[in-house]
Formats: C-alpha cells, structure tokens, sequence
C-alpha cells in the first residue's frame, strides 16, 4: 500500500519547457495556483482584479474579482485618473462580500481539517514503521519467508475466527435487548424513522456506541 | 521567509493590510511572468487598488490591452467556459478540499485498522471492539490471508530460492543439508504437517530441499 512519493520542490529556470508533457502539467498546476494567490489577494486586501490567461491549446482561462467583465469594462473605460465607478447596487455587492467571507471560512475549516488528516496519516505511518522495525510478523507479506507466512496464515485465520465469533455475540445480544424490550423483530428499526431514545434504533445506538467507544482503537473494556 | 498561517479573511490592520498588499501584488505579478514565459503563452493581469489610481498592470498597459483584445474577440461561450470570480473560485476549492479529506479518512482508517488487526494478532484487545471494528478487521484479514495465499503459492511454484531468507530458514535449510548420523530419525525427513503418506508437505518440497 506504499505511494510513490512525488518529485518534491525542484527548483527550474524561467524559459519555455521544452517538454510537452510537462509544459501542459506546469500550466494546469501553476494556473490553478496563480487564481489561488489572486484570490488570497482580493481577500485579505479587499481589492479588485482580474486575470486572463490563454492555454497551451487556446483555450482561455479567467479571473475576476468581483467579475471579469466589470474588471475588463472598468479597464477599457477609465484610462484617465478616474476614481473607481460609482457603485448604485451597494446591496448587491454587500451581498457578495458576505457570501465570499462565508466561503472563506467554510474553506479555511476544511483545509484545517485536510491538515489534521494529513498528520495523523503521518503520524499512524510512523507507528507502522516502527512496529515492522519491532515485530517481524508486521514486515509486508512479500518480505516473509515460507515459514513465516505460514504462521502468520495460521494467526490470521485463528483470529479471524474469533473476530467473527465475538461480532456473532454482539448482534445476537443487541437483537436480545430489543427483544428484551418487547418490540417485534430485529427489522423494527427500518420500519420506523430513527428516533433517538427509540428501542428500534438499539442497534444503531450501540454500533454507535461502539464507534465512539473505539475512538482509540477499542482498547477500553467493560462494553457490555 | 517566515511561515505564520494567515487567516483567509481581510485584514483589518491598516499598515499590515497595505504592506501584505505591496509583497503579493509584487508575488502575483512574478507568478503572471512566470507562468507566460515557462508555457509559452498570453497572459495578463489587472490590479485595482486604493491606494493608486489607475491599476498595476502586467506585463504592460499595451501587453495588457493585447490580451484583452483577443479575449474579447473569442465567443461568448469561449469566454465564460473557464471564467470564475471569487465565489465560483473557493466553491470549487472547498469541492477539492472535501474529496481530498474523504480521501485520506479511507486511507487513515485502514492504517488504523491494521494496526489494530495486528494488535488483536498477539491475543489481546479483542473484547472491547464494537461491531464497526470488528467488521473493519474482519476486512483487513481476508484482504491480507488472500495476499499471504498468494504469496505462499508464488514462492512454492518457484525452485529458486525465496530471496530473502530469514535466520530461521537458514538455521533449517543447513539442518536439512546435513544428513546422515546427526538425525535421531534415521532416513525419514522430518516434515512439518505431514501426515506419514508419500505426499507429505508440498508446500515445503521445492522451496527447501532443492
């Protein structure tokens, strides 16, 4: 399950790729990354711009704040100094402002939330590492000799059994409790809407449960 | 450089706002050249600010002109294929953002999901897993016995030599090479599984006494 790691920062001389390839990569990346800072820019300095750029295959792409053509049209106009037009639709553009700055930070929550991921990957792929340094039984599959692996079968397939034996015992008691509680059937649940103290929805709540319990791997005893 | 996090939203900071303005106006533009001269396109950018009156342009009033010009003479449709403004721009940015999230909650999941597969192999931790868990481990065993059954069905196939060998195998493939009077067993081979029939162990057959 390895990734091949990307290129990384290489650092490149400011004259025409020769490559094709590489020259439509570069300019898709570096295209997307120009509207980015161009966007960064009008938030957090509040100011207007507008950027067109032609593709590699003529096609064209544009950005603009607060649009394109108002940015073009109050360009094309006011080549004297001008103060910029006189805006009657003030609401219109309050408006706008407020979306954007909802956006904003519905964007800067998610990219926090990419972050967190980020490291925690990184951080379980470290624990991995030093486990595999540890425990041989943890070295990936086609490292192992024959031996190994077929002990490490054995385990597996011994535990699978138990895996199975203990989910067995968990839905077996679950449907207990709703038939402890004298409803129908196990299928109760989808014949009414989830509620939330509801006896139908038991099984949700103790998968639930489960789920919030095993935030940190399922070591915690006492379930049942 | 320092790298401090900037919030994504204005900054209300007079002089901050005026001087982060001034550094990625400047950022911008060299971005706009760059991305000219390595593709070997048109290009061209318009900044309105209020501290000037007429805007900075890139590469030049005329340059810029250029462009537009040609924009312009493109249809419509052409135009306003790849046109965005700040709200069409972050929408599509947070679209992004999510399916890269998604992304690596799947990929953290089954790390930790193996890494407690592997916990519950050395016999602990079993009883305390609910139901999610133990489905999700379920999982990630058939998906590693299938690995391991091809692997074991690979290497048997082989006469060569595993590539690796382990002390362990070593330790028994010397054992093997050396018969004779050492052996309490006399002439039979001690086979792991065997069952006394002729077949004994296949698995073992080619891998180690080649």
């Amino acid at each position: 399950m390895s990734k091949k790691p990307s290129m990384g920062r290489q650092k490149i001389k400011i004259e025409k790729i020769l490559v094709k390839n590489h020259l439509q990569v570069t300019f898709s990346k570096r295209r997307s990354g120009l509207f980015k800072k161009a966007s960064e820019l009008c938030t957090l300095c509040g100011v207007e711009i507008g950027i067109i750029v032609f593709s590699p295959a003529g096609k064209v792409f544009s950005f603009g704040h607060p649009n394109v053509e108002s940015i073009i049209d109050r360009y094309l106009t006011t080549r004297s100094p001008v103060p910029a037009p006189h805006n009657p639709f003030h609401l219109l553009e309050a408006q706008r402002n407020a979306a954007v700055r909802e956006l904003n930070l519905q964007l800067g929550h998610i990219l926090n939330e990419v972050e967190n991921e980020r490291k925690r990957g990184e951080s379980l792929d470290a624990m991995r590492k030093a486990n595999q340094s540890h425990y041989w039984w943890e070295s990936p599959i086609g490292k192992l000799g024959l031996e190994e692996l077929e002990q490490v079968k054995d385990a597996m397939e011994d535990l699978k059994k138990n895996v199975n034996r203990e989910a067995a015992k968990l839905v077996n008691a679950s449907a207990n409790a709703v038939y402890a509680a004298g409803r129908g059937g196990v299928f109760e649940q989808y014949e009414t809407k989830p509620s939330h103290g509801g006896v139908g929805s038991s099984i949700n709540n103790i998968a639930a449960a489960a789920a919030a319990v095993n935030g940190n791997f399922g070591y915690c005893h006492g379930f049942f | 450089m320092t790298r401090k996090k900037v919030k994504l939203a204005f900054i209300s900071n007079d002089s901050a706002r005026k001087a982060t303005f001034k550094k990625r106006k400047k950022g911008l533009m060299k971005k706009v050249s760059e991305l000219s001269t390595l593709c070997g396109i048109e290009s061209c950018a318009i900044v309105y600010s209020p501290y000037e009156a007429q805007p900075d342009v890139w590469p030049d009033q005329r340059g810029a002109a250029r462009v537009v010009a040609q924009f312009k003479r493109m249809p419509e449709m052409e135009q306003s294929k790849k046109m965005v403004n700040q709200e069409s721009f972050i929408r599509s940015r947070i679209a992004k953002a999510a399916d890269q999230l998604k992304k690596l909650r799947k990929e953290n999941r089954e790390k930790e999901v193996t890494h407690l597969m592997y916990h519950c192999l050395t016999g602990k931790g079993l009883h305390g897993l609910g139901l999610h868990d133990l489905n999700d481990v379920a999982w990630m065993l058939d998906h590693n016995l299938k690995e391991i059954y091809k692997r074991i069905e690979a290497v048997g196939k082989d006469h060569a030599p595993p590539e690796e060998r382990t002390q362990q195998q070593q330790l028994f493939a010397e054992w093997m090479g050396n018969p004779g009077g050492d052996q309490i067993g006399g002439d039979e081979m001690i086979v792991p599984f065997s069952d006394g029939s002729s077949q004994g162990a296949p698995l073992w057959s080619n891998a180690f006494f080649s």
